[in-house]
């Protein structure tokens, strides 16, 4: 079988990664095996359960449909991107506080999914969490307490942080008693 | 959104505190390692030949051209298996196939590869061919005289059968003022963990044949990987990282064997990652049952229960002579009968293996006995809440078995707690269901409940053992400064290790992050029995109370580090029981926890469509060690349950094959699935005999979640769906046949 091989340059977590790829290979293969970045996880590998979503250019991507040729020169942010230095991102914390981690091989995806989400749409209610998080399979929390910790985190990032449109949504957000405890 | 209430109890530090979890700090950050995050250098690949034929003598093998491609390593075949067995109960299935295949999932070879790539072109060069055999998939049909046989040499498909006699049944039925009859289906179901199973396997430093897999038993693993490759067990070693769920799915071997293989003939590192369609296809599943309840009540109190299960074990036997069992022990709930008949078999087929699948036997009877137990209270004119306090155990009733349930009976306070959460309220000894007011959108809202119970650890006479070692530093006073606490307790995700440092934290006086519990590693950590059964709170928690009681006592001065290792058996604190052949009497379980859910429902009547609005979820735990984590457990619990009340089938073709392949096909709940609201209830009826009084829950809060849906889709629209899942077109189906039975004046199917 001959393979074709492309040159490719990936701007992942704000390092350039410049690699010769087979061109049927995903972005998440490329992530895991080539740059040894094993925090974005497979589940299925067809796009239906969300497990190893990513963020390309600001939008949630699933990074098993995303061939890595495709990937050549755009921004990519895994989990391993989320914390700024040994500073937690909001939504981790959030994650810690709300005991939304269990088994934990959905986080990842989850977070990525979630950031997407808060970053463009700073204080979301619940029924836009859940529609932005659909496509993100768990199978041992029911969701429940990954709904709170991004709702929670949305309290956290709060108005301030965020220019652009926080007024209204950011009030509605954290008037919501959402939160478990 | 959720609440826990939780009774007050004596003073504790670490126990009952919403710790955050040991683990979960790693798993944000994404550094939690699972089996497919390991490499070594220089390490191969490995790839399955499954064979993919439901029922098949295998005629011939030919690996000539796999093992031709330039870059592989080794074609291994069932001749390069050393003891070509494997199984958790008895050793009937084989590693590699050698000779007939009796489902889709077994694996025919193993290609060994420099790249995965190369391996996976190796894999599509083996030829295997097929004399076809006659396929039995349907476990009534299976257990005819003339069926086919799927083990040749048996007297029939049917593995095993148990009964159980208490009182007279006939003569309570012939007696009885109110008989009711119905016929109950669960399918089969899928695990559908989110991590596909992998492995790394290597030769360590000593030698000795490694693997690092997720497995729920990893003791057992290591006496089965021995066993197959001949090795004395002390050659195997199995390292358990991070598993991204389990729910007995990874309680049987899957590719550990394959892999410990590999590395054994090759000796090189290698590593084998199944894709979801593999894991789906070749992994055993949740046992489908018919259930025929017959029972009958006289003056309004149930006196008889008749019972016949019929389960379906697939083409091995796996855990089903333990499986089937369980549902016996459970099949009349947690009721008060006089007269209670049970008969129980479990049938070979060419269906995937059933196997362990989170309430191991006991998720299916409910599904059962609490529409049952609806039907009564609706014929009776009673509500359904007042009607099972009447019936419900208390401390010291008589279970079927003729043994006195075990301490600490908190069923009834379950149910309580979550009608009045749901909007009943208490008139007299009457409990009088809410009113409900009408969906704008034109569905009918229903409310439903449901009441079950499960064992937690081993049982039937099992000894369910757990042993923990501590190692306490302390300070120059003596007093513990912290703690390394090794058991080989895999953690699935449930929690244990952060409820077992809560443990050790509590004995030991010390903060729990001062507790630090090493990762499973077979030759370092002792063995803790399996991450099943809802066990290791109760079962493993005691070993490590003990171990920390037993550190504490050897504290002496100028003793800088004491240790010491214990082993629960919970045989020698609360002893179990075989089934007696004749009568089934016996002391079935160590002890109980006890749930009641109750569900409110929107079923669209044009469309069969059932939306789960609401929920209430009230546990006995015993104690609620971690309250955080006892919520997760409950929304993980919903979760599964809600899918196998209305959405979960793993379903096979006419020919055997598998349809539902992977989550385009095999549909769990989203979050667009789930209730809006959630309220958690924690009942803390201890038992004497657990840590700090706690039973354990892991299993038990999916238990009620079908049976409750069920029971409210009955309420919104009056039909019974006898049959799981209650999909749109099931719901449809049970109107229309009410519909049509209605106009021709025969009357509503009850």
């Amino acid at each position: 079988m001959d393979l074709k091989e492309v040159d490719v340059e990936l701007i992942v977590n704000g390092r350039r990664h410049k690699l010769r790829v087979g061109t049927n290979l995903s972005l998440l293969q490329v992530l895991r095996d080539r740059l040894g970045l094993t925090g974005t996880k497979e589940g299925c590998a067809a796009g239906d359960c969300g497990t190893c979503t990513v963020i390309m250019d600001g939008r949630a991507v699933l990074s098993c449909l995303v061939m890595a040729f495709q990937a050549d020169g755009h921004a990519i942010t895994t989990v391993e991107g989320l914390a700024a230095g040994k500073k937690l991102h909001p939504l981790q914390e959030s994650f810690l506080e709300h005991g939304a981690v269990q088994c934990g091989y959905c986080t990842p995806g989850m977070l990525m999914s979630a950031k997407a989400l808060l970053d463009a749409d700073p204080a979301p209610d619940r029924e836009t969490i859940k529609t932005a998080m659909s496509g993100n399979l768990c199978r041992c929390t029911g969701y429940f307490k990954i709904i709170d910790a991004v709702e929670g985190a949305a309290r956290k990032i709060g108005p301030a942080s965020t220019a652009r449109g926080a007024a209204a949504g950011a009030a509605t957000g954290s008037s919501k008693a959402g939160e478990g405890r | 959104m959720s609440e826990t209430r939780s009774e007050a109890r004596p003073e504790t530090r670490s126990v009952g505190r919403s710790v955050s979890r040991v683990d979960a700090l790693e798993k944000v950050l994404g550094r939690a390692r699972y089996p497919a995050d390991f490499s070594k250098p220089g390490m191969c690949h490995a790839k399955v030949v499954w064979t993919g034929e439901p029922h098949a003598r295998i005629t011939g093998l030919d690996t000539s051209a796999a093992a031709a491609l330039p870059g592989v390593v080794a074609v291994l075949t069932s001749r390069d298996v050393p003891r070509n067995e494997f199984g958790l109960i008895e050793s009937d299935q084989q590693v590699l196939a050698a000779d007939v295949v009796r489902w889709t999932g077994e694996a025919v070879a193993v290609v060994i590869a420099q790249t995965e790539e190369l391996a996976e072109q190796a894999r599509d060069l083996v030829r295997v061919t097929y004399e076809p055999l006659p396929l039995v998939l349907d476990p009534i049909r299976a257990m005819a005289p003339d069926a086919p046989l799927i083990h040749a040499g048996q007297a029939s498909n049917v593995m095993a059968r148990w009964k159980v006699r208490h009182g007279d049944v006939e003569a309570a039925l012939a007696e009885a003022d109110l008989v009711i009859e119905a016929e109950y289906h669960v399918p089969l179901v899928e695990h559908a963990y989110l991590q596909p199973e992998a492995g790394l396997g290597y030769i360590d430093e000593e030698g000795r044949v490694t693997v690092v897999v997720a497995g729920q038993w990893p003791h057992d693993d290591v006496r089965q990987i021995a066993n197959a490759l001949a090795l004395p067990p002390e050659r195997v070693r199995e390292i358990v990282p991070y598993i991204g769920g389990a729910f007995g799915g990874r309680e049987d071997i899957s590719l550990q064997i394959m892999v410990a293989l590999a590395v054994f003939r090759t000796q090189v590192p290698v590593k084998m990652v199944w894709t979801r369609e593999e894991s789906m296809r070749c992994h055993g599943k949740r046992h489908p049952f018919t259930m025929r309840y017959r029972w009958g009540a006289k003056g309004g109190r149930l006196t008889a229960a008749k019972v016949e299960l019929i389960a379906d074990a697939g083409a091995y036997s796996s855990s089903s002579k333990a499986v089937v069992p369980g549902a016996v022990s459970v099949a009349t709930g947690p009721y008060e009968i006089p007269n209670v008949s049970i008969d129980a078999c479990v049938v070979h087929t060419n269906n995937p293996p059933t196997m362990a699948m989170r309430g191991f036997g006991t998720a299916q009877p409910p599904v059962a006995y609490e529409q049952h137990i609806d039907k009564f209270a609706r014929a009776l004119g009673e509500d359904p809440v007042s009607f099972r306090l009447r019936h419900l155990w208390d401390e010291g009733s008589i279970q079927p078995t003729g043994s006195p349930v075990p301490p600490g009976v908190g069923v009834k306070e379950t149910l309580r707690r979550a009608a009045s959460a749901a909007g009943w309220r208490q008139d007299g000894d009457r409990w009088v269901r809410p009113d409900l007011p009408p969906l704008p959108d034109g569905r009918r809202r229903g409310l439903g409940l449901a009441t079950a119970f499960k064992n937690i650890g081993y049982s039937f006479g099992f000894h369910d053992r757990s042993t923990a070692r501590v190692t306490v530093a302390l300070d120059e006073r003596g007093e513990p400064e912290r703690a390394e606490l090794f058991i080989a307790a895999a953690e699935v995700g449930m929690g244990v290790h952060t409820v077992l440092a809560q443990v050790a934290a509590e004995g030991l006086g010390l903060a729990v992050e001062r507790v630090k519990v090493h990762g499973v590693d077979t030759t370092r950590t002792p063995n803790a029995g399996s991450s099943s059964a809802s066990r290791h709170t109760f079962i493993s928690g005691n070993a490590v109370m003990e171990a920390c009681r037993l550190a504490m006592a050897q504290r002496a001065p100028g003793k800088r580090q004491v240790e010491a290792e214990y082993t629960f058996d919970s045989q020698r604190v609360r002893p179990t029981t075989d089934f007696d052949p004749e009568t089934g009497a016996c002391n079935p379980h160590i002890t109980y926890g006890y749930v009641t859910q109750a569900a409110e429902v929107a079923v669209d009547p044009v469309t069969g469509a059932v939306e789960v609005l609401r929920m209430v979820a009230a546990q006995d735990v015993g104690k609620a060690i971690n309250p955080l984590m006892i919520e997760g457990q409950v929304g993980g619990g919903l979760h599964m349950g809600l899918g196998y009340a209305i959405m979960e089938e793993f379903k096979l073709r006419e020919d055997g094959r598998v349809r539902t392949r992977n989550f385009s096909e095999y549909l769990v709940p989203t979050t667009l699935d789930m209730p809006a609201d959630l309220t958690c209830i924690n009942v803390e009826v201890p038992d004497p005999a657990g840590p700090y009084g706690a039973k354990g829950l892991g299993e038990h809060v999916m238990i009620p979640t079908a049976p409750a849906v069920l029971n409210a889709i009955r309420d919104a629209v009056g039909v019974d769906v006898g049959e799981l899942p209650a999909g749109p077109e099931r719901v449809w189906r049970a109107m229309e046949a009410a519909r049509a039975s209605a106009a021709s004046g025969k009357g509503v199917a009850r």
